[in-house]
């Protein structure tokens, strides 16, 4: 039995080894605490310091829970998220804001569990009924009330994808347009025109293929590959979203390549009944505030803070970042790049606007379903008839 | 009984074919390292050429520099070995124990103990998910070490019993009949006997349970909600952005996430086959 006391100490010691082990691992990094990232997310010890300080309400402490789908803290969106975050704590010391980011899947995912037990109190959310019809069923949002947005100078019809029965429970952050860039300069030196029609965009595309600036592969490419065939002129056109507009800003793209990105819409089809400025277009991902939020008025609050027209507008627009649901006019400094222009005339000139994609419109056993059927039929392993017959009973 | 048999193998196949295979394998086992590595000094606006591997126009340290300050990577690293260095040692503890206890020992429900333990092999982890994370939140132990210990030990638990016990069955009764006859206490048998004739499958579960836990991330991702506790994999996701990301900096910080696990793969192999060698001699 003495035995058993000497194997015991040993696992103690080991035990005790490890956590002073680990003691100094802590130490050795407080340094790494020093980056805005965990500041944000650390002790409320900034927010104590000015406390009395009549910023909001009745100076009561307050930590907001922001849980959003953009990591990258110190590029594009998520810098500009952040840079809101950090000036409104800033001017209301009382508030403390921290911040969740995960990517797309692990944040719905995430999104799921916080669901069952009550969600932060800020979350990111996708105004498509493929995301948020099951988010609205369980009653987590919050509403909001709309006349409250009269003069924040959202685009009109952009906020229906956040309604439901009438009701308001989230606000859009981007207008997305769906265009083909292409490079201008290779338009040029090879004779290409822009096309009009789809049968000319067709044809062009045959003669692209054949000049060797073409992908090898539709369905074997992901979208950061497509992306960079493209920026790195390995690719003459690039049919993506207007989010990527910031390409035009982007310093690690060859000047070459970068001034001379362009776009255009959706040609028409011939004899069709659409109208070449008809453009396939929605506001996609935005903001809601959390229903069992305990501070859902100064939520709502920080909410309708964001949205205030000089700051995701007017930031997201400084930053290239794609346009946003609400009018970014009084902004505009005279250097956006041609390509910004050139969306923003394609939104102004549009006769109509598509909304939602299709395969965003559905519960999301829909959107899993259309989009490989959609992809079967565009790599030629489907016949048409098959794809209509395959979504005819999706749709049930 | 394998080692036996690939060493007669071994007896009748020429040298230099051996070794023509053994170095093709090498290299598509060792090409995605230098690949990463080559890729982590590049820039991002370098990937995605033609060649298989890139040139780097500048040797782009800054993108490590990146890593460490801006990637939190001390932090998460502190954590992430931490947390798997205790899941390892728990591991290795309570399979060993209950390997004895199911294989050894007699007792009523000792098989199917054993069978229940593992059946655990065949639940998914993204099955036990969400229900795990209810349970968490209900407990208030999201966001807590224990959130990411607990189910990362239970879910390496039923491969190292299923280890253990295997290794076990090697070892002859005798000698632990031999232990009793000199006096020695169960824990003594099961610590000073049976535990130092385990080591090549210590090393093996050790390792397994490692490199399983240390780039797991949809659990870590789901139970924690603070920078206290996230580990490496949450390092790349600092340059993930909505519609494009960092990637040379991704590299580095993958680069230096493999690193300690093949530190440790290093290290540990050293044993298995000391052990194997060992386990030769002996049966």
């Amino acid at each position: 039995m003495k035995y058993e006391e000497k194997i015991v100490s040993v696992l103690l010691t080991a035990a005790m080894a490890t956590t002073m082990l680990a003691g100094c691992g802590g130490n050795s990094n407080t340094k790494s605490d020093a980056n805005a990232n965990s500041d944000a997310a650390e002790g409320s010890t900034t927010a104590d310091a000015g406390s009395s300080d009549a910023g909001s309400s009745d100076g009561e402490e307050i930590t907001l829970k922001v849980f959003s789908n953009l990591p990258d803290r110190k590029n594009g969106q998520g810098l500009v998220e952040q840079t809101i975050i950090q000036e409104y704590m800033n001017e209301n010391p009382n508030v403390k804001i921290e911040v969740e980011a995960l990517d797309e899947e692990a944040y719905k995912t995430k999104f799921k569990a916080y669901s069952m037990e009550g969600l932060p109190d800020i979350v990111s959310i996708w105004g498509q009924p493929a995301f948020l019809d099951e988010v609205l069923d369980a009653g987590v949002l919050a509403e909001l009330n709309e006349d409250d947005y009269a003069d924040y100078g959202f685009v009109s019809g952009s906020l229906e994808g956040f309604k439901k029965d009438g009701k308001l429970y989230g606000l859009p952050r981007n207008t997305d347009v769906a265009g083909f860039y292409y490079n201008q300069k290779m338009f040029e030196d090879n004779g290409w025109k822009v096309p009009t029609t789809s049968d000319e965009l067709l044809e062009l595309a045959g003669t692209i293929q054949n000049a060797g600036l073409f992908q090898n592969g539709y369905d074997s490419l992901d979208y950061a590959t497509a992306q960079n065939l493209f920026i790195n002129g390995q690719a003459a056109m690039y049919y993506m979203g207007s989010w990527d507009a910031s390409m035009a800003l982007n310093e690690d793209i060859e000047q070459d390549i970068r001034m001379n990105i362009r776009v255009f819409t959706m040609p028409v089809v011939d004899g069709g009944k659409g109208t070449a400025t008809d453009i396939a277009a929605w506001n996609g991902g935005g903001y809601g505030v959390s229903e069992s939020s305990e501070h859902k008025d100064e939520a709502i609050k920080f909410l309708n803070y964001m949205y205030q027209p000089d700051k995701l507008s007017k930031y997201g627009w400084q930053n290239g970042v794609g346009m946003s649901a609400q009018d970014q006019t009084a902004y505009m400094t005279g250097d956006e790049t041609e390509l910004q222009m050139q969306f923003v005339d394609a939104v102004n000139n549009a006769t109509s606007v598509s909304g939602t994609p299709i395969n965003d419109c559905g519960p999301s056993a829909f959107k899993t379903s259309i989009e490989s059927e959609i992809q079967s039929v565009s790599n030629g392993s489907m016949s048409v008839d098959d794809f209509l017959a395959a979504i005819g009973s999706a749709c049930q | 009984m394998e080692q036996i048999g690939t060493k007669k193998k071994k007896k009748k196949m020429s040298r230099p074919v051996l070794y023509v295979i053994l170095i093709i394998v090498a290299i598509i086992q060792i090409f995605p390292l230098v690949w990463l590595l080559d890729f982590s000094l590049a820039s991002s606006s370098e990937m995605f050429t033609n060649g298989l591997l890139i040139l780097p126009k500048k040797i782009q340290w800054g993108n490590y520099v990146k890593a460490f300050v801006d990637g939190n990577f001390l932090w998460y690293l502190k954590n992430s070995i931490l947390i798997n260095g205790l899941a390892v040692l728990l591991v290795i503890i309570v399979s060993i124990m209950s390997a004895f206890a199911c294989r050894r020992m007699r007792w009523k429900l000792s098989t199917f103990v054993k069978t229940l333990l593992l059946m655990g092999l065949m639940i998914p982890i993204h099955a036990t998910l969400l229900p795990n994370y209810k349970i968490y939140s209900q407990l208030g132990m999201t966001d807590t070490i224990w959130a990411l210990l607990i189910p990362y030990v239970a879910f390496s638990l039923p491969q190292g019993l299923f280890l253990m016990t295997s290794f076990m069955e090697s070892i002859p009764v005798e000698l632990e009949e031999a232990a009793v006859m000199d006096g020695c206490g169960i824990y003594r048998i099961l610590f000073q006997i049976i535990t130092p004739m385990l080591k090549s499958s210590i090393a093996t579960v050790a390792i397994m349970t490692f490199l399983n836990n240390w780039n797991e991330f949809m659990m870590a991702s789901t139970y924690l909600s603070s920078d206290k506790w996230k580990t490496l994999p949450f390092s790349v996701l600092e340059f993930t952005g909505e519609y494009s990301s960092n990637y040379a900096v991704q590299f580095a910080v993958m680069a230096l996430t493999a690193a300690p696990a093949v530190i440790v793969y290093i290290l540990l192999n050293k044993h298995i086959t000391k052990g194997v060698a060992m386990g030769a001699v002996k049966g």
